[in-house]
């Protein structure tokens, strides 16, 4: 577990990140959203050890990670632009990290540079942004660490590699509880593969939560109403989120859970009533303008 | 932890990516040592082959020579190895200026100060490893050619440590410049300014103590930076290359070697706290601590400026106002320079105005005290109560030796053997020069004088003296009349060992020249000691030589020393070898006397009219003028012997033309005698050679000498 608590950094008078406290669990797979300069990166260098905190702790495993390689031992951090050595190829690589990591997986490298169809001896420098996005992730793969930063590592990959890195993650998680922080600035990405997601905003955290718990507590409900008594009826005592009119047609979203909305509405006179799912837009969208944030210019915009 | 074997697989790594360095240092190195060798040895033995060489031994040593000046202390080393050291500090710690390796080497779980220390080692083996395959295959190379000995050997030896240490202390300030700057552009300029930062300090210093200050004098006392490695190499790798005994060099190289080791050691502390307190996110900045930057930038700012303000100064003969304008307006640019270079950004020109305005503030208080002497430098005289001794230097350029006949100069010698103890007339003087001058004075001369506190300090001053004030007669006389101004003023007083080796001895009138038996060396010493006894300032300022005599050594080591009619011991033994000769000649050996009129004060009145027609933008005029001086000496040859015996008794040999405690006026700077001595008299003259030029005295020149130079009508 990566316990982050009251986390600062300042640069030049501007504070990147402003007492954030977060709690990344074992085996999830952690999604750190934001925009550009919200303090993702940041948070990220904070966690790996690259950057020192003004401020608050950054503990892996109960191990505080400042200077001490056997908490940097748990951790493979992949940086937005991934450095490999000049006129290096997979294979250099591989002999770089596996002098460092201990339990690197040579053979796994290579068999995952084959189905990922990149060239062990091709120069890196001649590969594409993406190939070395992926060439990096394999690397934090076989590194065999239990814990795996990426830093906006996702963004751009084709949903073919990005499926194909999903399932390596997930195999990894299956069978050594591996934990991936994945930090991207689009909430899409993550969608399909974060499992518990944090929002900075401003160098501060805005929500931490699980998704499912998020999936699960807010609902979208689309419906006509007999009469405005039936309306009042349906919703009272309820947390309303959101409520958008389109003639008579009602669209409300609201903190409950399925079954709860299902069994309010059952009760009331409607002409026509259905719970929609929500996209994770859609519950960032909510939750955010409950806390008086419009996540649409925060990350979508 | 750190076990050995991963140290040494971090270090193969290291190297790995290391690689165009090392073909550096090893090609740099190979070219330095190896080839400059190769051309040394083969221009030995094209001079064996052209049978330079008298013996095998001479040609044995030549070679064993040129081994050690190409493989031990080469001064052209310095640029390779001040060169290799900046490339691989910096190399090697550069991945600090980049996030991206930055994020790469921070995150992974590898000791920092293992790193630290992997990098460092890398470095050193680098540099060592081209100095030693360097090293080696010269050795190979002279060895076959027979030019190693066990000398040799040891002072290749030495030498190696010599550059060792220096590329040490080199290599750590390259990596404390890394700590301290966030990219390349700027690490480079901190290595190069923490490099040179004393060196130029200095000469600046010097400079403004030259320009503004009267009594300013490096003679004793030069202001040579302490803590420059840098000088401590340029200055001493061509001593030590010519210091020929291992024992005696090994002496002079402990002091260097102990320095050195401790600068590197205290520079490389300096660096890996610096490593260790650096904070990632400096990659990519000017500077890892801003506070730091901005000191940098007073303390570069202030000389850099005051040392273009005195260029200014020196090209503006003097000017104050454009010396300070200039010193004040090159400080407000390069501090906005600073800036820039700090921010990558012209808008940041005017950024940190504060630290800006203290450059400027101390620019001008800097400039202050030099040019109103704020701290009373030219007023300095010391207390004779806290006065320990004194020594005294008039004349700059003695001939002094160590015993191996290697040259001294004139302030080592004096400095080594002048004690005055009876200090009052020394500080008499200087009390008087203070605030006068030296236009004002009739025939003045420059002492150079070090004072020697009980404190142990010693301060350096030059001063004026009027010898022509009959006032300083007493204080002149009790100087120079005393045993300790000779022992540090002439070597044969204190020096006794090398007359014992003398290799050719003769006696000059400046005409006759006379060899005398070396077996007598010490004979004539003991007699010149003794009429010695009665030189001081009112003998000598009112005689002049009548000779000289000449002592060579080994090495070409020669000395001249002054006779004068009353040194009778001296003239007793010269008289013995029938080698004493009056500097008055005989008319009946003279075959012709040329005589030329050089008309200089008329020259040097027609050059102030050029100078005032080209200052007045006639340059033809001025072109005219100055051709026209070509045509003033006018030449006469005499040949009556009656016009001989006018002309001998108011001559003076040019030779002896410069006298201590004389006037340079005394003799007459227009004419020039030219004597030719006959064929067939038994006069010991060297023929044809300079010591056949006389001046007459000032005054005395015949009025038939004058009329016959005079220039001609039609002429001018």
């Amino acid at each position: 577990m990566i316990e982050i608590h009251n986390l600062t950094k300042t640069f030049d008078k501007i504070k990147a990140v402003d007492e954030v406290s977060v709690t990344i669990k074992d085996n999830t797979v952690f999604g750190l959203i934001g925009t550009n300069g919200a303090g993702k990166s940041t948070v990220l260098r904070m966690i790996c050890g690259v950057l020192k905190p003004d401020s608050g702790t950054v503990a892996v495993d109960n191990m505080p990670v400042y200077n001490n390689v056997e908490a940097k031992r748990k951790l493979f951090f992949i940086a937005d632009e991934p450095y490999f050595f000049a006129n290096a190829n997979a294979g250099t690589m591989e002999r770089y990290y596996s002098g460092i990591y201990e339990e690197f997986n040579k053979g796994e490298y290579y068999k995952y540079l084959e189905s990922f169809n990149l060239d062990a001896n091709r120069k890196i420098g001649t590969f594409s942004k993406g190939m070395k996005k992926q060439l990096a992730l394999l690397l934090a793969v076989c590194a065999h660490t239990k814990y795996i930063l990426c830093d906006e590592t996702f963004d751009g990959l084709d949903p073919v590699m990005r499926q194909g890195i999903k399932s390596v993650f997930a195999k990894e998680m299956e069978e050594r509880g591996l934990t991936p922080v994945i930090a991207s600035h689009n909430l899409r990405e993550l969608e399909d593969i974060c499992d518990h997601v944090g929002l900075l905003h401003k160098g501060g955290v805005l929500l931490s939560k699980d998704l499912e718990d998020m999936k699960c507590n807010i609902q979208k409900v689309q419906c006509v109403f007999a009469t405005v008594d039936e309306e009042m009826k349906a919703l009272c005592g309820m947390e309303v989120l959101k409520k958008e009119q389109r003639g008579s047609l009602r669209t409300y979203t609201v903190r409950s859970t399925r079954e709860e909305v299902t069994a309010r509405f059952a009760t009331v006179d409607t002409v026509f009533y259905e719970v929609l799912p929500l996209s994770l837009e859609e519950i960032f969208i909510s939750e955010t303008e409950v806390v008086g944030y419009d996540i649409k210019k925060i990350i979508l915009g | 932890m750190t076990s050995r074997k991963s140290f040494w697989a971090s270090s193969r790594e290291n190297h790995k990516r290391r690689i165009w360095i090392w073909i550096v240092a090893v090609l740099a190195q190979l070219m330095a040592y190896v080839g400059v060798l190769t051309v040394y040895l083969s221009r030995i033995n094209r001079w064996n082959r052209e049978d330079r060489y008298k013996t095998p031994a001479a040609y044995k040593s030549a070679l064993c020579q040129a081994a050690q000046d190409a493989l031990g202390f080469q001064d052209n080393l310095v640029v390779i190895v001040v060169g290799l050291a900046i490339i691989i500090g910096m190399q090697g710690f550069s991945y600090l200026y980049d996030r991206k390796k930055v994020d790469l080497y921070h995150s992974v779980p590898v000791n920092r100060n293992k790193r630290f220390a992997v990098i460092y080692i890398n470095g050193i083996i680098i540099y060592l490893t081209g100095n030693l395959v360097s090293l080696m295959i010269g050795v190979i190379v002279a060895a076959v050619q027979g030019a190693v000995s066990g000398p040799v050997m040891a002072v290749i030896g030495l030498g190696f440590i010599w550059n060792l240490l220096f590329f040490l202390a080199i290599y750590h300030i390259s990596i404390l410049a890394v700590m301290l700057t966030g990219n390349q552009f700027v690490g480079l300029g901190v290595a190069g300014t923490l490099i040179m930062y004393e060196l130029v300090l200095y000469y600046l210093i010097n400079s403004m103590q030259s320009a503004f200050f009267k009594t300013a004098s490096g003679f004793y006392v030069p202001h040579v930076p302490k803590l420059s490695v840098l000088e401590d190499y340029f200055g001493n790798t061509l001593r030590m290359k010519h210091t020929g005994d291992v024992k005696e060099l090994l002496q002079q190289l402990l002091p260097y070697y102990g320095k050195w080791f401790i600068l590197a050691v205290v520079i490389l502390a300096a660096a890996w706290v610096c490593y260790r307190k650096r904070p990632s996110e400096a990659a990519g900045q000017a500077m890892t601590y801003p506070v730091i930057g901005q000191i940098i930038k007073v303390a570069v700012v202030i000389p850099v400026s005051l040392g273009l303000g005195m260029w200014v100064h020196n090209a503006a003969y003097g000017s104050t106002v454009l010396t300070l304008a200039s010193m004040i307006g090159s400080g407000v640019i390069v501090s906005a320079a600073a800036e820039v270079i700090f921010d990558f950004d012209i808008k940041s020109l005017l950024r940190h105005p504060v630290t800006s305005g203290i450059a400027v503030a101390g620019i001008l208080f800097v400039f202050l005290i030099f040019r109103l002497d704020l701290f009373g430098y030219d007023m300095y005289l010391p207390n004779p109560d806290k006065l320990e001794s004194i020594a005294v230097n008039v004349d700059y350029y003695g001939d002094f030796w160590n015993k191996d006949f290697d040259y001294v100069p004139a302030n080592t010698f004096s400095e080594k053997h002048m004690f005055i103890k009876d200090m009052e007339p020394v500080l008499a003087l200087a009390d008087k020069a203070r605030g006068v001058d030296t236009e004002d004075m009739k025939n003045p001369v420059a002492f150079n004088v070090l004072y020697r506190l009980k404190s142990g300090r010693k301060v350096g001053r030059c001063f004026s003296v009027d010898i022509a004030d009959p006032d300083n007669v007493k204080y002149l006389d009790r100087i120079v009349g005393s045993q300790e101004f000779k022992n540090g003023t002439w070597q044969i007083v204190t020096d006794r060992e090398s007359y014992d080796q003398v290799l050719e001895m003769s006696y000059s009138n400046g005409a006759a020249k006379v060899a005398l038996p070396t077996a007598d060396a010490q004979a004539l010493r003991d007699a010149y000691l003794k009429d010695m006894e009665q030189y001081d300032f009112s003998m000598a300022s009112t005689q002049r030589p009548c000779g000289q005599i000449s002592f060579r050594f080994a090495g070409w080591m020669a000395h001249g020393l002054d006779v004068y009619e009353s040194y009778e011991n001296t003239i007793a033994y010269l008289k013995s070898q029938d080698a004493y000769y009056p500097v008055e000649l005989n008319p009946e050996d003279i075959e012709n006397i040329m005589i030329t009129n050089y008309h200089y004060e008329l020259s040097e009145q027609m050059n102030d009219r050029s100078v005032n027609a080209a200052a007045s933008w006639n340059s033809y005029a001025a072109v005219a003028e100055y051709a026209y001086e070509e045509d003033l000496a006018v030449s006469e040859n005499f040949y009556d012997q009656e016009q001989f015996a006018q002309i001998l008794p108011v001559i003076y040999p040019s030779s002896m033309h410069y006298a201590m405690w004389h006037d340079p006026d005394e003799l007459d700077r227009n004419y020039e005698v030219y004597i030719t001595l006959k064929k067939d008299t038994t006069y010991p003259y060297e023929r044809g050679s300079y010591g056949t030029y006389y001046k007459f005295y000032t005054g005395q020149v015949p009025e038939f000498v004058v009329q016959a130079t005079a220039i001609k009508n039609g002429t001018e």
